[in-house]
């Protein structure tokens, strides 16, 4: 109990917390707000793991708007031997825009891959590469099929806004791995953000430093504020290196004058580790940096140009791909977690996975170039000796309905859908958890997996005890898993 | 009092220590206690601090299970009447190795006599699942924050070396004599006044009256300034964001879309004019709850209620899901579990949405009281409310014509919606005629016929019946329209309020406000309700009945009515220790009680209880004026103290919980925000209104992307104190959340504190930083021209109200000679003095 009372940085006594207590007691303790400030104060510090841990890094794939499993992941012969007739559940059901038109056919051919004979769904067929490191997953269910609770509930483990997205409590239990770069980096699609928007993964009540920061590789201001406004034409490189000192030489004696007081301290170190930030972050997304093969393996050898108005394959490689690329060389230089968001906001025209109207126009080229862009990052992460000690988590908020709307589309099921997890000491080649002959219910009804056995085993890999990472806010010490969850041994290596 | 604490420790500890000696070689039985012994008030605190952990809901070690009945007491864990013959009892007196809780998390003896006691009593277990509100109230519990408010005298400080000035100080530096600690001098004049004017009204002083200040030698001098602070319209605008961040306000909804709120501004305006007025206490808590009933034709009666509607608001689960659709009723029912937790969380600092799924684990509140609060709120929606200030009547009147209009003109919309689509492809074509029609100019009459010939094919298509309804309709409306006509433009205010809507969000407007049924959810889930439950509050404070005695047919306003009177009732022991404790953390940077939204078992204990209690009872009789309990803090010795360290008393008290000296304020962002544009002079002092807005809106008609990256820092209408900013939910403003804004979709009842590079990036290099460092050497340029020794020497006593020292003015002399004064004045918008005020 007494060790399982260390992991709990328990804010709610009078007494301080531990940051509070280094920063108030005074005397050479500068280099430990310093740690604090790289996330270096973790709960769990490093050694003290619950367990052993098989994973260090994670990076968490998104698809916004909700990704049809039975067009890409999920076989259904029965849909297609069905196909037209009129849909029947054997039960009420209640979809959101009640799309409850005829059965519908996956939309694509499914060809097996690997070993495993895994079967794939066309417009994902290049993950058919690595389809024997993958474990799907196919029996996961919602609790919302409303897209913003939803995504909620995915990112955060919660239904409503104000909890930490997980990457800010794997941040805020493992700390850094790095002294110059984010823990956590959030790459949303380039064209805007998922529902709920920053909420997805930002740090709510635990400290700032595990927010999300959110990255746009490939523009000319990849990190907020990283140099000074077009505006400031009066900053030259002199200038700010001047800047920087004067700033310390002024703050030192401010300090020294001020004794007992580590916050002092601790800014000055802030602004040193921002200038060091300013040399690193350039550096990390300097995707010209990289070999020409390298870049041929991510379909990024063509480089940016202008593309066609309408939604089209070449573009969604060309923009995931380069996520994905930016996201290995931050891994390589210590983040944490990184998390890529494919799918807009859930407007018109569809640039997102909310193919109500039509799978087969949105889901083609998103998909494509979403698989393209993956499977190219497991097999570099493969390469480089990365794979194993990084979980690959692909997700989306709830899955679509084997029943067709409008036609050409699905309406929204949060009654099944599929997540896909590899690398990092998840077992390969492998699904767990069936859906139902039409991909509408689990299987196995009493048994589905929800987020939380999916995060459970995503911290149980990074050598953390998902009961036992919590911190108190108004009222509870809350949990990544909330009250649930459990760890799916079979996912396991 | 020091001696006596100190020896009650050391009796306890004794007693523990021969307690856990005896009884290794023998049970030691102790007096059966004079009060019986019951499960609610004394088992399950001690259960729920020491057991659950390991023997609850989440993990049930070794098989056993504590927090619910039908666990625990089987297999001989609890066998009633017999302690010793109950593995509980066995276990907890144990010796060491075997003794539970393990190691470090030891019973006291009084606990483990309780449990004793209660088990030897035959281990009355109330079912909790089926507890009614009269059995928790029983008896009174025991924990601190549910007892009558006691205002104890004020200690009397002997020790003339104690510098007392009024009440605070005696209770403050009795208690650090205990410790041995005592009060740090008092901060010098140039100290006090910047220290004074961010804490009460967020900004700066001005040289000038820096300089009036430290030359007053009036005996009031400091008096003066505190009086003047207070009653300056500033105040107000600072004061308002604390509130804001409790209420967790925002300009637009959250969630999915996250459409704009046009009209939530009355309300911030409100909190600002209440503030500044001093609004009694008692009045503004009821005004946001009832407001429209208890002070009825006011307009801040109205504009009040935006505090119930204030949190975020999920678009989708409501506008396009109706009620009876399972996520429906989950957005509803989420909504309303925001204003229940809104609501007592704010005002009496309980956190009741705990007890959503089960009894509160830690808190005595039962399941039926959370869903007894959800039933206060059951009629209401958020939404625009229109309303004419100093006419109830007419408001109602209007409310019910616009309402039916509104729904005539969905009902007809979808009548002919349907009958287009049955008339098929001629309509079609046709409304393509009309679109290519009125793209020419002046060519109404040929658009109007092609319009009339497309209402006959409409017609046509309809089936008889079908049409007499839309005739109907048409007939109606054009009546309400006329009656309409007569009406003022009303006002609108984003509130909680009973609608009058549409399609899937209809509301309860329809059925005249009737409150929808309210049942105990089993787990919290929709789909499972229970017994249907009436309007009522927290059923362990016994001042009042926790169910409110309405007559069956009284109207919705009731319920809010009776909820605002019991949350101001000068019985309840929570609101007036909520609101004192809150504004002392505002004050000093942490409260009595540390944990300003959670009063519970598993909340922070106040660091002096007399001195919380002495104050909320001094607050609450004198008429709830928040000025003068400002300025009977500010007055205090303890408030005026230094803030240095000081080696000796940091090992005592490192975290200066006994108030030893002040602490240190790092300044939030919106203070930060405002003393730039201060000392620059940018600052537009205009009040009120719609939000100024630092972003530029792309694609408004789905769901708008808030792109900050796109304003203009030259954009003068951002130059408005930050109080009056439009707050965006889903895409916070980056600066300010760098330097740990509230979050608009979080109750935060303390700003996080916290340094990173990133904050400093976005001080260094962000548009405003870039744009109003330029504007500062401007100003200097203009007040001093061509005086860098002069500049250097303004710019010092704008930022920190002091001249500069000598080797600051040499550096900085020799700095800007070769980079220029806006390069210096973004190193001094920069430096720590600037963000931190001793």
């Amino acid at each position: 109990m007494n060790e399982n009372r260390s992991f709990q940085r328990n804010q709610r006594r009078s007494l301080p917390t531990r940051r509070e207590f280094l920063w108030q007691s005074g005397g050479g303790l500068g280099a430990l707000a310093l740690a604090s400030m790289l996330g270096r104060d973790e709960a769990l510090a490093q050694g003290k793991l619950h367990h052993p841990a098989k994973a260090k890094r994670v990076v968490h794939f998104f698809m916004a708007g909700a990704a049809s499993h039975i067009d890409l992941f999920d076989y259904k012969p029965e849909l297609a031997k069905r196909h037209g007739q009129p849909s029947d559940f054997g039960e009420k059901v209640e979809t959101f825009q009640d799309g409850l038109g005829p059965w519908l056919k996956p939309l694509w051919e499914f060809k097996p891959y690997g070993k495993s004979g895994k079967l794939l769904g066309e417009p994902v067929s290049a993950l058919g590469s690595v389809a024997d490191d993958i474990a799907f997953v196919h029996n996961m269910v919602s609790k919302s099929g409303v897209h913003s609770t939803a995504t909620l509930l995915q990112a955060t483990g919660f239904l409503l806004p104000g909890f930490p997205g997980a990457g800010c409590w794997v941040s805020y239990g493992l700390g850094s791995m790095n002294d110059n770069l984010p823990t956590f980096v959030v790459m949303p699609d380039h064209r805007g953000m998922a529902s709920n928007g920053v909420k997805n993964w930002d740090a709510a009540f635990l400290p700032a430093q595990h927010s999300g920061t959110m990255i746009y590789p490939g523009t000319d201001a990849p990190v907020a504020d990283l140099f000074p406004h077009k505006s400031g034409t009066y900053i030259t490189r002199e200038s700010e290196a001047a800047t920087q000192q004067l700033m310390a030489e002024i703050n030192r004696a401010h300090a020294a004058s001020h004794e007992g007081d580590q916050r002092l301290e601790g800014r000055i170190r802030s602004y040193e580790l921002a200038a060091r930030m300013q040399l690193a972050a350039p550096d990390a997304l300097n995707l010209k940096a990289e070999p020409a093969h390298a870049l041929k393996l991510y379909g990024l050898d063509r480089g940016p140009r202008e593309w066609p108005k309408e939604i089209n394959d070449e573009e969604e490689t060309f923009y995931f791909a380069q996520k994905c690329l930016a996201a290995r060389r931050l891994l390589e230089r210590g983040v944490r977690f990184i998390q890529i968001w494919s799918g807009n906001d859930n407007g018109f025209p569809r640039r997102n996975w909310d193919s109500h109207e039509d799978v087969r126009r949105d889901h083609g080229p998103l998909a494509t170039g979403m698989a393209r862009g993956c499977a190219a990052f497991i097999q570099d992460l493969k390469q480089r000796g990365l794979l194993e000690d990084t979980i690959i988590l692909w997700t989306t908020e709830f899955g679509r309905m084997p029943s067709s709307q409008a036609g050409t589309g699905r309406d929204h099921n949060p009654y099944c859908f599929t997540n896909w997890l590899c690398g990092g000491g998840i077992k390969g080649g492998i699904t767990y958890g069936e859906s139902d002959e039409f991909g509408y219910k689990p299987q196995d009804r009493s048994n589905p997996t929800q987020v939380y056995d999916i995060h459970a085993t995503m911290l149980h890999l990074l050598g953390i005890d998902h009961e036992r990472l919590s911190f108190y806010h108004n009222g509870i010490q809350r949990r990544l898993t909330d009250v649930h969850g459990k760890v799916i041994k079979p996912l396991l290596a | 009092m020091k001696n006596r604490t100190l020896k009650s420790s050391l009796i306890l500890l004794a007693a523990i220590v021969l307690l856990l000696t005896i009884n290794r070689v023998r049970n030691v039985v102790f007096a059966a206690q004079a009060v019986q012994v019951t499960f609610d008030r004394d088992i399950r605190p001690i259960f729920a601090q020491h057991c659950f952990k390991c023997h609850g809901e989440q993990k049930q070690s070794g098989g056993l299970r504590l927090d619910t009945k039908a666990f625990a007491i089987r297999g001989g864990v609890i066998v009633a009447g017999k302690a010793l013959e109950s593995r509980l009892y066995q276990r907890i007196i144990a010796p060491d190795g075997e003794q539970m809780p393990p190691a470090g998390e030891r019973l006291t003896a009084e606990q483990i006599a309780l449990i004793k006691s209660w088990i030897e009593a035959g281990a009355n277990w109330p079912d909790a699942e089926s507890k009614s509100a009269s059995e928790t109230t029983a008896t009174p519990p025991k924990h601190w924050a549910w007892q009558p408010i006691k205002k104890s005298a004020v200690p009397e400080t002997q020790n003339p070396k104690l510098k007392t000035r009024n009440s605070i100080d005696a209770f403050i530096s009795t208690r650090l004599a205990q410790s041995g600690l005592t009060m740090s001098p008092e901060a010098d004049r140039r100290t006090l006044i910047r220290r004074l004017y961010f804490d009460v009204i967020g900004l700066p002083p001005t040289p000038e009256r820096v300089q009036q200040f430290v030359n007053d030698r009036a005996p009031n001098a400091y008096e003066k300034l505190v009086d003047e602070l207070l009653a300056s319209p500033r105040y107000g605008e600072r004061w308002a964001r604390h509130w804001l961040d409790v209420v967790h306000y925002g300009d637009t909804h959250g969630y999915d879309k996250d459409k704009p709120r046009p009209n939530a501004w009355p309300y911030r305006d409100y909190v600002i004019r209440a503030l500044n007025e001093d609004k009694p206490y008692k009045r503004f808590v009821e005004e946001q709850i009832a407001g429209d009933v208890l002070y009825s034709g006011t307009r801040d009666g109205i504009q009040a209620l935006g505090f119930i509607a204030a949190g975020p608001w999920d678009f989708i689960g409501h506008a396009e899901l109706p009620e009876s659709k399972i996520d429906g009723k989950i957005a509803r029912h989420l909504d309303r579990d925001d204003m229940v937790a809104n609501t007592i969380g704010t005002f009496t600092s309980v956190t009741v949405h705990c007890a959503q799924c089960h009894n509160h684990k830690f808190d005595p509140i039962p399941q039926e009281d959370y869903y007894s609060l959800q039933s206060v709120f059951a009629a209401l929606d958020r939404a625009d409310k229109k309303y004419f200030a100093n006419d109830p009547a007419m408001t109602a009147r209007f409310n019910q014509l616009d309402g039916r209009q509104r729904d005539l003109a969905e009902r007809k919309r979808v009548i002919e919606r349907d009958a287009a689509k049955a008339a098929g492809e001629a309509v079609t074509k046709l409304d393509a005629q009309i679109a290519e029609a009125a793209k020419k100019t002046g060519n109404e009459t040929e658009v109007n016929a092609l319009k009339a010939k497309r209402a006959e094919m409409i017609d046509a298509a309809m089936k008889p019946e079908i049409r007499a309804e839309r005739d109907a309709y048409n007939a109606e409306l054009a009546q309400l329209s006329k009656e309409l006509s007569t009406f003022p433009k009303p006002e609108v205010v984003y509130a909680g309020t009973v609608l009058y809507g549409t399609g899937t969000f209809t509301g309860t407007g329809a059925s005249g406000g009737k409150p929808r049924p309210i049942y105990l959810l089993a787990r919290g889930q929709v789909t499972t309700p229970g017994r249907e439950v009436s309007p009522g509050a927290l059923s362990m404070l016994s001042f009042q009945s926790a169910r409110f005695a309405l007559p069956k047919d009284a109207g919705e306003g009731e319920r809010r009515a009776a909820l605002a009177h019991w949350i101001t009732d000068q019985n309840n022991p929570l609101t007036w220790r909520s609101i004192v404790n809150r504004v002392w953390q505002y004050h000093f940077g942490a409260g009595l009680v540390t944990t300003p939204n959670d009063f519970g078992n598993n909340g922070a204990k106040p660091s002096h209880p007399e001195l919380l209690d002495w104050l909320a009872a001094e607050f609450r009789d004198s008429g709830g004026s928040l000025k003068k309990l400002h300025k009977l803090i500010v007055m205090s010795a303890t408030y005026r103290q230094t803030s240095a360290g000081n080696s000796q008393a940091e090992k005592s008290d490192t975290s200066n919980t006994l108030l030893w000296r002040q602490n240190r304020r790092k300044l939030e962002a919106e203070a930060v925000r405002d003393a730039v544009l201060a000392v620059t002079g940018k600052l537009d002092l205009t009040m009120g209104g719609p939000g100024w807005q630092d972003f530029v809106v792309e694609h408004p008609e789905h769901s708008p992307h808030y792109e900050y990256g796109l304003a203009d820092p030259e954009d003068k209408q951002t130059w408005r104190r930050s109080i009056y900013r439009f707050i965006v939910r889903s895409q916070t403003q980056p600066w300010m959340t760098a330097l740990d804004c509230a979050d608009p979709s979080m109750r935060v009842d303390k700003r996080n504190e916290s340094l990173s590079p990133l904050q400093a990036l976005a001080l260094l290099n962000n548009g405003f930083m870039i744009s109003q460092a330029r504007h500062f050497a401007e100003r200097l340029q203009q007040e001093r021209p061509n005086d860098l020794a002069g500049q250097i020497e303004r710019a010092y006593w704008l930022a920190f109200g002091r001249a500069p020292l000598a080797s600051e003015r040499t550096k900085f002399m020799a700095f800007a000679q070769s980079y220029g004064l806006p390069n210096l004045c973004r190193v001094i918008l920069n430096l720590n003095e600037f963000t931190f005020a001793d």
